[in-house]
């Protein structure tokens, strides 16, 4: 099994589009499981998913039958989903109470690996304790990245955080997402960082289907599978595969 | 899980899908897909491998759908051979349902069992987020050969949405759909109609002896076990479907042999002596087209031993192979079908039903006795002549060995239900270690004889056999290294057969009680 953190220190990048989209095309391929972890709740709402009356941050954390109560099937097979609650907005609080307060999450979802061959991690932004804790746990960091100037310096700090922890960059996957050719900077941006390590070739370009998920609440693929948006997701999935394979 | 949720029960007559439908519009929402209609073929090996191992599957034209036999969740969907008669795995064309069927399946063919006529309609119930909660499949299913007609309702859960189906359940039930049906009601239907019954059939040998019962009774029991699997095995033989039918038929032929000529005094000495004639001839009739199905099973492993310069010589010496097994094999079912052979089984099965049977000197000896008797006699002997093999042994006593390890291991298999299962488990599996070692060593030694012979047989100096004969000769090198090899296991194997443990049990278990120690 492998776990997959989608994450930018910035919100509005496009991220949970990704793990919506990408965790879709990988439910194809082997049983999946989408672990919304903002207390926003996106990726549950494009899947119609409520959490659970009971559900809590806390009960997250307490890990075993808590989480595996709360799983979700999504209406497309081999794709679960764990929703998000609100009360994860203080489960920092939460973790801060926990023992080894940086590995709880990983031990948590090890249980997991049983019954999923890929689980993903629609993250919320910011560096937090919680972030912390996906770091860990994640085999692959996917980071959306909008080609601009102000991306380049967050991306930057995401470095230097990872470096401080000794994390180091290995984990961190990233592609450009919400790309317009038109701007002049996005495409310097791009060119500028192409080829270096990490960062790969596939781009999300800006599509107003993309936009439209949240009206139609289903992935692209299913939805529009035809769709140039929905090409683009599948041309990053498999370049992430062949990464990760090898 | 998912799977666990799954129920299925028949749709009242009189209860049409829409009036349910009604029923349930007042709790959730619908998206329904479009009816589907199809003639499935229901297939499985003769001796059920998919079904044992809960597989379903089912094809329509070339299309194939594999199922989780219990609850009816498609596993595969994919395109393969036209199953007509019969079909194998190698016909399916590389991908998973091949990766699949070949390792259950073996060399046995999938052979068509029910044909069913599927009429059915998707529902999906959704919730005030128009998300999925549950699934309902309506399937009217009606077996071919049947007049009836299930129709069903089948509910498929989500996960997490356990309040949701309890909710579905309860309104079905309120609307009369309470009689539960299993979801391969028409795949069993199917079968019945055409005379089968799912795990009707297995190749292995297992009689329940009643430890109060005398010799003839035993005797008689097994007999007719035995006549059952010959009989189920020769249509498919004479059909050649594929080769256990006929494998499993010289199987039940040798253990009736073996039971004739372990069991003595047991039938009248006339009966015997027919009934060891005729099944010696049975033997005889069946043996070639086996003996060439074992030769062209190794091919794969023929052409793997030998450096690839050498492998195009056996081409024509597998082309010959089999012409010679199509040969052989119409010869077979001639004499299969023949008045002979009905004859000869025809007398045998009345001998076994006969009323009041003719009388014979231990016929009434109560089975324990002589089972316990035999049994320690053939081991005595397996343990006399395995004692004295060593590396060196020439092959015929090897094979003679062997043979003596069969009997007893028929003799065990005959009466093994009157002995505690565990101790019985253990002396199988013992004696099962020395016969694989003695029956590798022996097959290897019959294939250094055919291709000796084949060698002997080609023609002084023609060109297009060089390569055969040369083939032939790498052939025996690499068989005849193999064999040797085996002989240093010899010792090895026998000597964990007949380690005190196993020999103490053999002793406790048969000793006859008037016999000193």
């Amino acid at each position: 099994m492998s776990i997959f953190a989608v994450y930018n220190i910035k919100g509005g990048v496009g991220k949970t589009a990704a793990s919506v989209n990408l965790a879709y095309l990988s439910s194809r391929q082997g049983r999946t499981l989408l672990c919304d972890m903002d207390p926003q709740g996106s990726a549950s709402y494009y899947f119609r998913i409520r959490p659970g009356s009971k559900f809590s941050g806390k009960k997250l954390l307490k890990g075993g039958h808590h989480i595996e109560d709360n799983i979700k099937a999504t209406d497309f097979d081999g794709l679960d989903m764990l929703p998000a609650d609100f009360s994860y907005r203080n489960i920092d609080i939460a973790l801060d109470d926990c023992k080894k307060s940086h590995h709880r999450l990983a031990k948590v979802l090890r249980p997991l690996e049983e019954e999923y061959e890929r689980i993903f991690l629609d993250c919320p932004p910011n560096i937090t304790l919680l972030s912390e804790n996906i770091f860990h746990a994640a085999d692959h960091i996917l980071v959306p990245m909008i080609p601009t100037t102000l991306s380049v310096l967050s991306l930057r700090q995401l470095f230097d955080f990872l470096e401080s922890t000794g994390l180091g960059r290995t984990k961190l996957l990233i592609f450009f997402s919400m790309a317009e050719k038109r701007k002049k900077m996005h495409l310097e941006t791009m060119q500028g960082l192409a080829g270096k390590p990490g960062v790969l070739a596939s781009v999300i370009p800006y599509s107003a289907d993309v936009e439209r998920m949240g009206v139609f609440r289903q992935p692209l693929g299913a939805a529009l599978p035809g769709s140039m948006a929905a090409k683009a997701y599948e041309s990053l999935w498999h370049e992430i595969r062949e990464r990760v394979a090898a | 899980m998912a799977l666990d949720g799954t129920d299925t029960w028949i749709l009242p007559e009189g209860l049409r899908p829409d009036q349910l439908m009604a029923a349930l519009a007042g709790s959730f929402g619908f998206q329904t897909f479009p009816e589907y209609a199809a003639e499935v073929v229901y297939a499985d090996s003769f001796d059920w491998r998919l079904y044992q191992r809960g597989h379903l599957i089912h094809c329509h034209d070339r299309s194939w759908t594999l199922y989780h036999g219990d609850a009816g969740e498609v596993t595969v969907q994919q395109d393969g051979p036209e199953l007509g008669a019969r079909c194998f795995a190698r016909d399916f064309p590389p991908g998973p349902l091949r990766d699949l069927l070949a390792p259950l399946l073996g060399v046995r063919a999938l052979l068509p069992l029910a044909r069913v006529h599927l009429v059915g309609r998707q529902v999906r119930l959704l919730n005030q987020d128009d998300k999925t909660v549950a699934r309902l499949v309506f399937e009217r299913q009606r077996p071919a050969a049947s007049t009836e007609t299930f129709s069903l309702v089948r509910l498929f859960a989500l996960r997490g949405y356990d309040e949701e189906l309890a909710a579905v359940r309860r309104l079905l039930r309120e609307n009369g759909v309470t009689a539960p049906a299993s979801p391969l009601a028409g795949f069993e239907e199917g079968c019945r109609a055409a005379g089968r019954r799912p795990l009707d059939y297995s190749s292995k040998f297992s009689v329940r002896l009643d430890p109060d019962c005398t010799a003839r009774e035993a005797m008689v029991h097994i007999y007719r076990q035995l006549l059952v699997t010959i009989s189920r095995n020769l249509p498919g033989t004479v059909d050649d479907l594929d080769p256990e039918f006929l494998h499993d038929l010289r199987v039940a032929i040798r253990r009736t042999r073996s039971g004739l000529s372990l069991v003595k005094e047991v039938l009248p000495a006339e009966v015997v002596e027919s009934a060891r004639r005729d099944f010696a001839a049975l033997g005889a009739l069946t043996g070639p087209t086996r003996d060439l199905d074992v030769y062209l099973e190794q091919r794969d492993s023929y052409l793997e031993r030998l450096p690839e310069v050498l492998r195009p010589g056996l081409g024509g010496f597998f082309a010959d192979l089999a012409a010679r097994r199509r040969a052989a094999q119409q010869r077979l079912a001639r004499g299969l079908r023949g008045k002979k052979t009905k004859a000869a089984l025809a007398a045998w099965k009345r001998h076994l039903n006969a009323r009041s049977p003719q009388p014979a000197d231990r016929a009434e000896v109560p089975v324990i006795e002589l089972a316990g008797r035999i049994i320690h006699r053939r081991a005595k002997r397996v343990l006399r002549d395995g004692r004295a093999l060593h590396a060196a042994t020439p092959d015929a006593e090897v094979h003679r060995l062997r043979i003596q390890c069969k009997k007893l291991r028929y003799a065990l298999e005959f009466f093994g239900s009157l002995y505690p299962e565990d101790d019985m488990a253990l002396l199988v599996r013992q004696l099962k270690r020395l016969q694989d070692i003695l029956g590798d060593f022996n097959d290897l030694s019959v294939q250094q004889q055919l291709l000796a012979a084949t060698l002997a047989g080609l023609r002084k100096g023609a060109r297009a056999d060089l390569g055969l004969a040369a083939a032939l000769g790498g052939l025996m090198q690499s068989l005849y290294q193999e064999q040797q090899a085996l002989r240093d296991h010899f010792s090895e194997a026998f000597a964990r057969f007949a380690d005190p443990e196993t020999t103490d049990l053999y002793r406790t278990l048969f000793r006859p009680r008037e016999e000193p120690a």
